[in-house]
């Protein structure tokens, strides 16, 4: 690996990594307190009244979405977060080829000794590096929300203690509320399997992007190709969901690896699930969240290893 | 042979942008490449560095083939491209530290001083630099690298004339310094000034090799006639050549040393005589003029073809 190339790499990535660290840092942190403040009971009369028509687009069950952490999960679903990411691999990935021949230089970095393949290595290698830190970022802004913000709950009935027999709650409703942690109600921990997830979207989304970039000349064309896949990709998914004759759709979605809800409760109700590449559910098999991950990863590794050769094979065009 | 090609071509479906290249550069020669946008020279070029793969033929640089060994070629040829962009976010002094990195053997020392002597203000953003400032920062760059090689493609484009004597100064100490340089531009006095040997490439063709030292001993003798010219003696038919024939005008043109023809010259019926080096605009026009010369127009003292006329005068 070449160390001028990387440094390159990260002089150009830095003011976009920055901006994303902090808008994906600041989302989870608010998000959490937006939770704490919308009181559990609202937020259930709310989507239970839209659950009939809303609950097949959801990837958990009802009891998950009224529980804290199924709540915060939503974060992750989120097209703040979820663009975010997008955009930066986006961004990234078709900078790779096709955005150094666009600005031209491409030119001079190829005149010096350093192979193809090392270009594109440094730019991926800083780009997946990059998309690590945004997810971690997104489970840190979820960390430090449950550590500070307080859910407002009613103080449970008074229990009538008879010795010899278990407490037993009397039928007495309270309106006195009482603040409590957050941290109480809520593992951080279950929230990594959708941070990993995100992570391993915008690495399929790089793959993708640099194999456009790969074979074309123009960075805005790239950008163009590759923002109407995804959008193809999203509109499949929302098809598949929606109607039952076009469920084969939801197979030729990136979004149907993209789970960080359904993680998250895995993580909560079932956790040593929670990095299974097959789970058992109701006596069949079905793929866990690892397994939902290599398929991401798969289609990273193939975008790049196609770019690779893409690139290795082409020829240059003069800069325009 | 440092740098070497043999029928070397480049096809982009029907159109040719270069076709049987047959060409060898020596170690420590000023090497031209001529001919207008078009003609294949940076097809040329790009082929040597590995950017494109030839339809056919080879080319080889210092031993290495150009398709198969691009980085280590690229490790001893240092290129400048014609119009290089930079990186956008370094400025002057970033972008030179970056070269002086990615190249093994660079020294930044010596880049810095060439930006000095190229009155380069490193401080500021490249973004924010003119098309001069960017084609100085990237000669710097360039110029810096110790390799035996150097390609420069139009390296003075965008320069004034003070920073373009000085670049043609470089390309002089790079040649006493035993470097070879490949230099393109369409600039003929330039190529004139620095360059030891030229080719002319046209439509994808090299139509023309000329050893520079051998233009500088041929003149063209422009004059009035008084009188109907005569017919040119036998035994100065090889040295001299009638370029133009107008009525009360002759254009003579001599592929070697004058001296032998002044005598005959003397008893022509001759005015207003006009005795100039031929240069390399002559060479270059008869391939590329506008209203190329029909082969008939072009009286030949001794009936050679305009192909091998060209090749009297040193191809």
């Amino acid at each position: 690996m070449n160390v001028a190339l990387l440094k390159k790499s990260l002089l150009e990535v830095r003011l976009l990594f920055a901006a994303c660290l902090v808008l994906v840092f600041a989302f989870c942190f608010v998000r959490v307190f937006i939770v704490a403040s919308l009181e559990l009971s609202d937020f259930a009369a709310i989507v239970e009244r839209l659950w009939d028509k809303w609950g097949k687009f959801s990837a958990v069950p009802l009891s998950q979405l009224l529980s804290y952490p199924g709540r915060i999960a939503l974060a992750f679903d989120e097209p703040i977060v979820v663009f975010t990411i997008s955009i930066f691999a986006i961004s990234r990935g078709s900078d790779v080829v096709s955005g150094e021949l666009n600005r031209g230089t491409l030119e001079l970095l190829l005149a010096q000794p350093v192979s193809r393949l090392q270009v594109l290595a440094s730019q991926a290698l800083v780009t997946i590096g990059c998309l690590a830190l945004l997810s971690a970022a997104t489970w840190c802004g979820t960390w430090v929300g449950i550590q500070v913000a307080t859910v407002k709950e009613s103080v449970p009935p008074p229990k009538l203690k008879v010795p010899f027999l278990p407490a037993v709650p009397l039928p007495v409703r309270s309106d006195e509320k009482i603040e409590i942690p957050m941290r109480e109600k809520v593992d951080p921990a279950v929230f990594w399997p959708g941070a990993v997830n995100l992570f391993c979207l915008g690495c399929a989304v790089a793959g993708v992007s640099s194999l456009v970039s790969a074979c074309d000349r123009y960075r805005w064309r790239t950008i163009g190709i590759v923002a109407a896949f995804y959008v193809l990709s999203m509109i499949c998914k929302i098809l598949g969901l929606a109607f039952e004759r076009f469920a084969w759709l939801k197979d030729l979605s990136l979004f149907t690896a993209y789970e960080p809800q359904k993680f998250i409760a895995i993580a909560t109700r079932t956790p040593e699930d929670t990095w299974s590449f097959v789970r058992q559910v109701e006596g069949l098999p079905e793929l866990g969240p690892l397994g939902y991950n290599a398929i991401l990863l798969g289609i990273a590794a193939i975008g790049y290893l196609a770019a690779a050769i893409v690139f290795h094979k082409r020829d240059l065009p003069a800069p325009l | 042979m440092i740098v070497e090609t043999n029928q070397l071509t480049k096809t982009y479906g029907p159109l040719a942008a270069l076709r049987d290249c047959s060409l060898a550069v020596n170690k420590g020669e000023v090497f031209g490449l001529l001919g207008p946008n078009g003609a294949g020279k940076t097809t040329l070029i790009r082929i040597l560095l590995g950017y494109l793969k030839p339809s056919s033929g080879w080319a080889k640089v210092d031993g290495l083939d150009c398709e198969r060994k691009s980085v280590a070629v690229r490790r001893v040829v240092a290129y400048l491209p014609a119009e290089a962009s930079m990186f956008p976010q370094m400025n002057g002094r970033d972008a030179l530290k970056f070269f002086a990195e990615i190249r093994p053997g660079s020294d930044l020392l010596r880049s810095l001083k060439l930006a000095q002597r190229l009155e380069l203000d490193l401080s500021r953003r490249i973004g924010l630099m003119s098309t001069g400032m960017k084609q100085k920062l990237a000669l710097a760059a360039t110029l810096a690298a110790q390799t035996p090689i150097y390609i420069l493609d139009e390296p003075t484009s965008n320069l004034d004339p003070t920073v373009r004597q000085a670049v043609l100064a470089l390309v002089n100490e790079a040649r006493a310094a035993g470097k070879t340089v490949l230099f393109s531009s369409h600039v003929l006095s330039e190529v004139e000034e620095v360059c030891d040997r030229v080719v002319i490439l046209r439509a994808g063709r090299l139509v023309h090799t000329q050893i520079m030292r051998e233009l500088r001993t041929q003149h063209r003798i422009a004059a009035q006639l008084s009188a109907p010219l005569p017919p040119i003696p036998q035994s100065l038919r090889q040295q001299l050549v009638i370029a133009s024939h107008a009525p009360g005008e002759v254009t003579f043109e001599t592929p070697g040393e004058l001296a032998p023809l002044l005598g005959w010259l003397a008893t022509l019926p001759l005015a207003d005589v006009r005795i100039e080096p031929v240069g390399l605009r002559a060479i270059y026009d008869r391939y590329h003029s506008e209203q190329p010369l029909a082969s008939g127009q072009r009286e030949l003292a001794d009936g050679v073809t305009p192909h091998k006329q060209a090749a009297l005068s040193g191809g």
